[in-house]
C-alpha cells in the first residue's frame, strides 16, 4: 500500500480544548479568550503565514482571532474547538485571496518555477529551509500544498473551499510536490 | 522516464487512482528507475511537510487582537426586551365581590357537609331535569332565571318544614351568594371584559342553583 496516512485536519490542532476557556470567552470573557489565543496562536499563524508566503501574516492571524471572537456564539461543538478554530483561520485566508482578483490567473503561472528556485540552503535547520522553498512556490500550488499535505484536508474538501475543481486541486498539488522535491535533492 | 505516468505519482501516492490506472503505475515503476526515484522524492516532500511544526510569531500579536474585541459577536443571546410588566389591579368592589364569592363557597360546603347525613335521600344534582349547569355569566339565562324563582318560591312554601337554624344557614348563605352576584354585576358594569369578575359571577350563580336545589329536595324529604 503506497498510500500516505495523511493527518487529518482534526489531527493537527491540539486534541485538548479547554472547554470552560471556550465557554467563558464565548461569554465575553476575554481573558479566557486569550487563553485560547495563546494555546493556538502557534498553530493558527503557522498556518496562515505558509499559506500567505508570509505577506501580511501577522495581521491576517490577528484578523482570525478577532473572527473568532465575533463568531465564537456560533460554535455548538460539533467538531473540537481547534477544527472550528483552524477552518475559520482557512477561510479567512481565503478570503484575502478572494480580494485579489489575479488569484485565479496564478493558478496557472509559474511553470517556470523549477528553474527559479533555489538551491537548498545550507542551514542547520532544514525545516526552515524547506520553509523558505515553501514560500517560493507559485500561490496558487503553495496554498494547496499547505493544505493538503500540512493540514491534511481532502481534495474535496480544498476544492469546496477553494472554489475549483478536485482535478485543479490535484494537479496544483502534484506540481508543488514536484518543484519541492527538486529543492530536497 | 515517462510524464504519463510521473503526473500520476502524487496520484498513487495519495490512493487516488482506479485498481487499474494503480496496476498500470506499478507495472511503469518496476521497470522505470526514474519514475521510481522521483516517487521517493515526492515521498520525501510528503513526509517533510507533515513533520513541519507551528512556530510562534517573532511579536505576540495579542496588543493587535485584544482592542478589537468589541462590537457585535454572531449567535451572541440577545435578550428580549424587558416585557412592561403589566399590573393587574382590581377595585374595591371587584375585591369585596371576590372575597364574598370565596366566603359563600366556603360556607356552602360546611353547610352541605353538616347536612348531609340528613338528606342522604337528596337526588344528586345532575339527575334532575334542570337546566344546564353551565351558564354563560354575561349572558341572560331565561331558564336559569326561572329555575331559581321556582326553587325560591318552593323553599319560601317549604321553610316551616325544615328547623329554624338551618332556615338561617340557608337564608344568610343565599343572602351573601345574592349579595356577591350583584357586587360581580356591579364590578362588571365598569370592567364587562373582566375575565376573573366573569368568572366568578358565573361560579356563584351556580353555587346559588346548587344551594337551592339541595335546600328544596331537603324541604321534599321533610315533607
Amino acid at each position: 500500500m503506497e498510500a500516505l496516512a495523511l493527518r487529518s485536519p482534526a489531527e493537527s490542532v491540539p486534541a485538548a480544548e479547554p472547554m470552560s476557556d471556550v465557554a467563558r470567552a464565548a461569554a465575553g470573557d476575554a481573558r479566557a479568550f486569550e487563553a485560547l489565543y495563546r494555546t493556538h496562536l502557534p498553530r493558527v499563524n503557522s498556518l496562515v503565514r505558509r499559506m500567505t508566503a508570509g505577506r501580511d501574516a501577522d495581521e491576517l492571524t490577528q484578523d482570525v482571532f478577532v473572527r473568532v471572537w465575533q463568531k465564537l456564539g456560533t460554535f455548538r461543538g460539533d467538531s473540537s474547538f481547534g477544527t472550528w478554530l483552524h477552518r475559520l483561520a482557512v477561510n479567512v485566508v481565503i478570503e484575502r485571496f478572494r480580494t485579489d482578483q489575479a488569484r485565479r490567473a496564478r493558478m496557472h503561472d509559474g511553470e517556470d518555477i523549477f528553474e527559479v528556485l533555489p538551491a537548498p540552503a545550507v542551514t542547520r535547520d532544514i525545516g526552515m529551509d524547506f520553509e523558505a522553498a515553501l514560500e517560493r512556490l507559485p500561490d496558487g500550488a503553495r496554498e494547496i500544498f499547505v493544505l493538503h499535505d500540512v493540514e491534511g484536508y481532502k481534495h474535496h474538501e480544498i476544492a469546496s473551499m477553494l472554489e475549483i475543481s478536485a482535478g485543479t486541486s490535484k494537479a496544483q498539488l502534484h506540481r508543488a510536490r514536484m518543484m519541492l522535491r527538486k529543492h530536497l535533492k | 522516464m515517462n510524464e504519463h505516468y510521473t503526473d500520476q505519482l502524487s496520484d498513487y501516492l495519495d490512493d487516488e487512482l482506479t485498481p487499474g490506472e494503480r496496476a498500470m503505475v506499478e507495472s511503469h515503476l518496476a521497470v522505470c528507475r526514474d519514475c521510481s526515484s522521483t516517487l521517493e522524492e515526492l515521498r520525501a516532500v510528503v513526509a517533510r511537510a507533515g513533520a513541519l511544526l507551528p512556530r510562534l510569531p517573532a511579536n505576540d500579536l495579542w496588543p493587535g487582537i485584544e482592542p478589537r474585541l468589541t462590537g457585535p459577536r454572531d449567535g451572541q443571546v440577545v435578550p428580549f426586551k424587558a416585557r412592561t410588566s403589566r399590573r393587574v389591579s382590581f377595585t374595591l368592589p371587584q375585591l369585596v365581590a371576590a372575597g364574598i364569592a370565596l366566603m359563600v363557597m366556603s360556607g356552602g360546603g360546611v353547610w352541605v357537609l353538616q347536612h348531609g347525613g340528613r338528606a342522604t335521600s337528596l337526588p344528586p344534582v345532575a339527575a334532575t331535569n334542570e337546566p344546564p349547569s353551565v351558564v354563560p355569566a354575561s349572558s341572560v339565562n331565561p331558564r336559569y332565571d326561572e329555575a331559581i324563582a321556582d326553587l325560591e318560591q318552593a323553599l319560601r312554601a317549604g321553610r316551616g318544614d325544615l328547623d329554624p337554624a338551618t332556615v338561617r344557614i340557608l337564608e344568610a348563605n343565599i343572602d351573601a351568594i345574592d349579595k356577591a352576584i350583584a357586587e360581580c354585576r356591579a364590578a362588571l358594569d365598569a370592567d364587562p371584559a373582566n375575565v376573573y369578575l366573569n368568572s366568578h359571577l358565573a361560579e356563584a350563580r351556580q353555587r346559588k342553583l346548587a344551594l337551592l336545589r339541595r335546600a328544596t329536595a331537603l324541604v321534599g324529604g321533610k315533607s
